[in-house]
This record gives C-alpha cells, structure tokens and sequence, in this order.
C-alpha cells in the first residue's frame, strides 16, 4: 500500500505524458467514426460509430495504391541501403584498400549533406533521365546512404580479427568473409538499419511532392495531402484516410519495437 | 634464394592488388550511387546559385553572386529567415524539454513500464503527414478538442492554425511532438549508460532525488541532450510538410520558413537558381551547426 503512494505520483505523471501522445491520435481516430452530423462535438466516443467515412476514403481516392507505392519505395530502399552499406561499410572496415581513408573521409562529409540542399538539382537530373512520375525517380536516388555505410563499418570495425584469420586459413575471400562471418554476426544492426531506411523512406515528403505527377504514382503522404486538399469541409473524410495511413507503420512499430527502437539508437550514435 | 624472395613479393604483391580490387567492388555501388545522386547534386546545387535564366530563353548564363545579392535585399527572404531561426529555436526546445521529461520518466522498472514505453515511443511510427492531420484536427478552429477544452473553461477559442501570431508556434509543436518518440529514444538510452555506481555512491552520501538530477543525471546526459538538440533544430531548418499540408505557407507568409521558400520559388516562381541560392544558404547554416555539434562533442560536454 505506501509502495502503491510513493508511485501515485509517477503513474499520474506516466498517464499525462501518454494522454499528451494519444489525446491527437485519438480525436483523430474517434472522429473517423463519426458521421458528419456529429464530428464537431467533442465527445471522443461517437455516439453512431459508423464506417462511411472509409468507404468514401477509399472510394474517392486511390488509397490503396497509394499505400502499395509507399510499402514498394520504402521496401526498396530499405533493401537498397542495407545491402550497399553493408558492401562498402565491410570494404572501409576489414579489407585492405589504398586512399580507404579518403573514402571514409568522403562518406562522412556525405553525411553533412541534407536532401534539403540536393532536391532542386537532382530533380533536374531525373527528369533529364527521364524519372519523372516513376517509380525510379523515387528509389534509385536513395539507394545508398552514408549513415548506413558509417554505422556498419563501426559495426565491422568491433568484430574480432580473430575470426577473420580463421576463415582466411580456411581459404575464404572477402566476399565469403563478409557472407559467412561478418553478415550473421550483424544481422541485428542490419535490422536496425533496415527499420531506419524504412521509416525515413515511408516519411518522405517533399521529394515525392515534386517528382510526383499521376495518382498512380503517389506515395500515401502526398495521398494524405490530395485527400485534405479535396474533404477540407468533411474532417471525418481525412480522418479516416490519415488513421488508413498510419495503420501500416504503427502496426510494424508494434511488431518490430525492438528493431525501430535499435535502429533509432544506433543512428543516434553516428555524433 | 634471392630469387624465391622476389617471387614471394611479387605474389604478395598481386594478391595484395586483388584484395583492393575486390574492396573496391565492395565499394563501387555505394560509392558510385553517392556519387551521382548526392555529390554531384550539391555541388550543381552551388553552381547554380552563380547562374541566372536567360532571359532571352538561351539557357542559363553564369551571374556570379547577382542571386545572392538579390537576397540580401530582399525583405521575404529576411523574413522569412527570421521566422526559421525562431521555429527552429521552438522546436528544439520543445524537442529537448519533451525528450527529457520522457526519459526522466521512464527510467524507473516499475509495473507496466514497458506499455508506457512503447506508448511513448510510438510517435516515431507516426509520419509526417499523419501528424500534421492529427494536430491539424486538434487545433481545428471549430471541432478541434483545444478549443472545446478552452470553451469548456471559459475561454476565447484561437484560430491556432489561421492567425499569424499562432500559426508558426501551433506548427512547432506539432513538428516537436512527432519527434517525441525518437528523442525518448536516444535519451532513454543516454540514460541507460550513466553506470549505476555514481547513484549509488550518492545515494550513500546522501544525496536525494533533485541533487542526483543535477549533480550526475544531467551533467552526464548532456552530450546526449546537445546532440538532441542539434537534430532538433536541423530538423527545425528544413521542416517542410507539416506547413505545405497546414497552412501552405500562411497566414499572410507567416509560416513561409526557409525550405518552403525554395520550394515557392523553385516549382511555383521558376526561380531555379535563385531557390539554389536559397538552398545553399541554407545548407552553409547546416554544416556550421553541424562543424559546432562535432568540436563541441569533441570536447566532451559534461566537463566543459
């Protein structure tokens, strides 16, 4: 019972904070339920929960394709990353290689970089190739990070030599070094890394924004925008396709918690 | 013996000669990708910010610094910097002040911690866009909850997102929240490598809960706190679309920041090179905090 007093007030304190992280998802799920009679009371429990606004969310707008492109570029990069950081982060750890720090020197000035500043003239570059409103333009660009390259070849840098020299007498090249020694051993900064590419990629906003022209090609946060830009007088409508928007990331952050969680940490290391 | 010697070099040599070759095939896809889509672009992004439209159609002609001296004399642009530096300095406040409430409290194992983790935590599965329709539904002038909750106290409901004095600050927490999860993150972690024997040596001093909070928590976090901090503001710097969803830039280019501005003059002007010069400004303010945030961490924060 006094460890039950001691703790009241922490719990009050844990429950505020929640109530500061729910309380705007929550009005915002409560009122994709509600009709458009009643979306304006504040109530969070609709009183005739209804599913039309759904229904016309998917109806009106491709939201499917939208979440399909979405789940497609963000895949790919997240692929693309982890497999190009692995290669040149393994080559600037563990393989003798002149001018390898020059390189490394280059993929930490990289990181200095924001797609902010790269945006104007890489989308002359596309549309010079011809990328423009396809699905290239949205994963070819982001292939390679050097967050990813600089995080794994820390991570290669741990490994002991050890049990390099093994596989070596064993006769083992590097790509066998890295395939049956370095990547097993990695494999949880590879989904952490992985989780990273994918949440960053699925986030993007402004390059989708221009490069972006057909519905076809949209992205679902671009999708967010169309469906605000036309349902402005119907909230319930945009509330029902932002909830549709959120449900694939927020279930894959319940899922794999601990692969968010350690791919955030880590990517916090690179200061 | 001479002879075998040489021979023994010389395959050292090739061999040595293969493995930089294979390191260098291990290299190449990142390194040509990086190449092409973000050195080139940076350094054509400068390039063009010393290029103007021809005017006669003729393609683009080199200008010098005409753009920038445009620039600095034009009033939206200065306004419009002014207004990033103030967002930015919102946010990472918030960001710092919200990050550490969060890992303050969470650092105690008591039941059913591990549900407010991952409530805490969840923002970080929370895009962009969905935030800015959660808090835009939040803040909403009629059926927002704010001002029913303000309403309901007697209060004069706010235009939170339609007045100038409001817009940019109503956008600032919203930017601040989503990033909730991602700076519980770092600092529950930062926390979870101050090693337990400096509270157990105060404990036994008989230092109490605030005392061990300034004493060690913080002074010890704070590296973890700076770098917070620093992410915060870049993300400050180049928030984008919260306000292209929100308020487009309004009311009256009250929340026109920075980047949005590039993006106007760029797609909606067809300014391109003067948005390049934008940009680079932009990008010079960026590597200065970023140059800051390596020297200072450099130096350890906590002693300084």
């Amino acid at each position: 019972m006094r460890r039950v007093v001691r703790l009241a007030p922490l719990y009050l304190a844990l429950l505020a904070y929640s109530a500061l992280v729910l309380v705007p998802l929550l009005a915002l799920f409560s009122a994709s339920f509600k009709t458009a009679g009643e979306v304006f009371e504040p109530q969070l429990i609709p009183q005739s929960p209804t599913l039309e606004n759904y229904r016309i969310a998917l109806e009106k707008f491709p939201l499917g394709r939208f979440l399909l492109n979405s789940l497609l570029v963000s895949l790919a990069v997240a692929l693309g990353q982890v497999v190009t950081s692995a290669l040149a982060g393994y080559a600037l750890a563990r393989v003798r290689l002149p001018g390898k720090r020059f390189l490394f020197g280059g993929v930490v000035a990289l990181l200095l970089v924001p797609g902010e500043v790269t945006f104007l003239p890489l989308y002359e570059t596309v549309s010079r190739l011809g990328w423009l409103d396809s699905y290239a333009a949205l994963i070819v660009p982001f292939l390679a990070t050097p967050l990813g390259i600089f995080l794994l070849r820390q991570f290669f840098l741990t490994l002991p030599q050890d049990l390099f020299d093994a596989a070596r007498i064993d006769g083992a090249g590097h790509l066998r070094m890295l395939w049956h020694v370095a990547l097993p051993l990695a494999r949880p900064a590879l989904g952490a890394l992985g989780a990273l590419s994918f949440l960053s990629a699925w986030n993007m906003y402004l390059w989708p924004l221009v490069v972006t022209r057909s519905t076809q090609m949209q992205t679902v946060q671009i999708g967010v925008n169309m469906i605000l830009n036309e349902e402005a007088a119907r909230w319930n409508v945009v509330a029902a396709g932002a909830i549709l928007a959120l449900l694939p990331t927020l279930l894959a952050f319940l899922v794999a918690q601990r692969q968010f969680v350690r791919g955030i940490a880590l990517g916090g290391l690179k200061g | 013996m001479a002879g075998r010697n040489t021979l023994r070099q010389r395959g050292l040599k090739l061999w040595r000669l293969g493995e930089s070759l294979e390191g260098l095939g291990l290299f190449l896809p990142a390194g040509l990708l990086l190449l092409v889509f973000t050195l080139w672009p940076a350094v054509q992004a400068v390039l063009l910010s010393f290029q103007d439209e021809d005017p006669f159609g003729r393609g683009r002609v080199f200008a010098g610094l005409a753009n920038y001296a445009e620039l600095l004399k034009d009033p939206h642009f200065r306004q419009s910097v002014l207004l990033t530096l103030r967002f930015a300095l919102v946010v990472a406040f918030l960001e710092v002040a919200l990050g550490l409430a969060a890992a303050l409290l969470l650092q105690y194992p008591v039941p059913g911690i591990a549900l407010f983790r991952t409530v805490f935590f969840m923002t970080t599965a929370v895009s962009t866009a969905v935030a800015a329709i959660a808090w835009g539904w939040f803040l909403h002038p009629v059926g927002g909850l704010l001002n029913r909750l303000l309403e309901g106290m007697g209060l004069p409901p706010q235009g939170w997102l339609t007045t100038p004095q409001w817009a940019l600050y109503s956008l600032a927490v919203a930017t601040a929240w989503q990033a909730i999860g991602f700076n519980a993150i770092l600092l529950t972690a930062g926390l979870q490598d101050i090693p337990d024997e400096l509270y157990e040596a105060a404990r036994i001093d008989g230092a109490t809960g605030p005392v061990i909070l300034w004493r060690i928590t913080l002074p010890l976090l704070s590296p973890v706190l700076f770098f917070v901090g620093v992410l915060a503001l870049v993300r400050g710097f180049t928030a984008f679309g919260q306000i292209h969803l929100l308020t487009r830039g309004g009311p009256s280019e009250s929340t026109t920041v920075w980047i949005y501005r590039v993006y106007q003059e760029a797609f909606f002007n067809f300014r391109f090179t003067y948005a390049a010069a934008e940009a680079v400004l932009l990008f010079l303010l960026l590597v200065l905090l970023t140059g800051v945030q390596f020297r200072i961490l450099g130096r350890r924060v906590f002693y300084g």
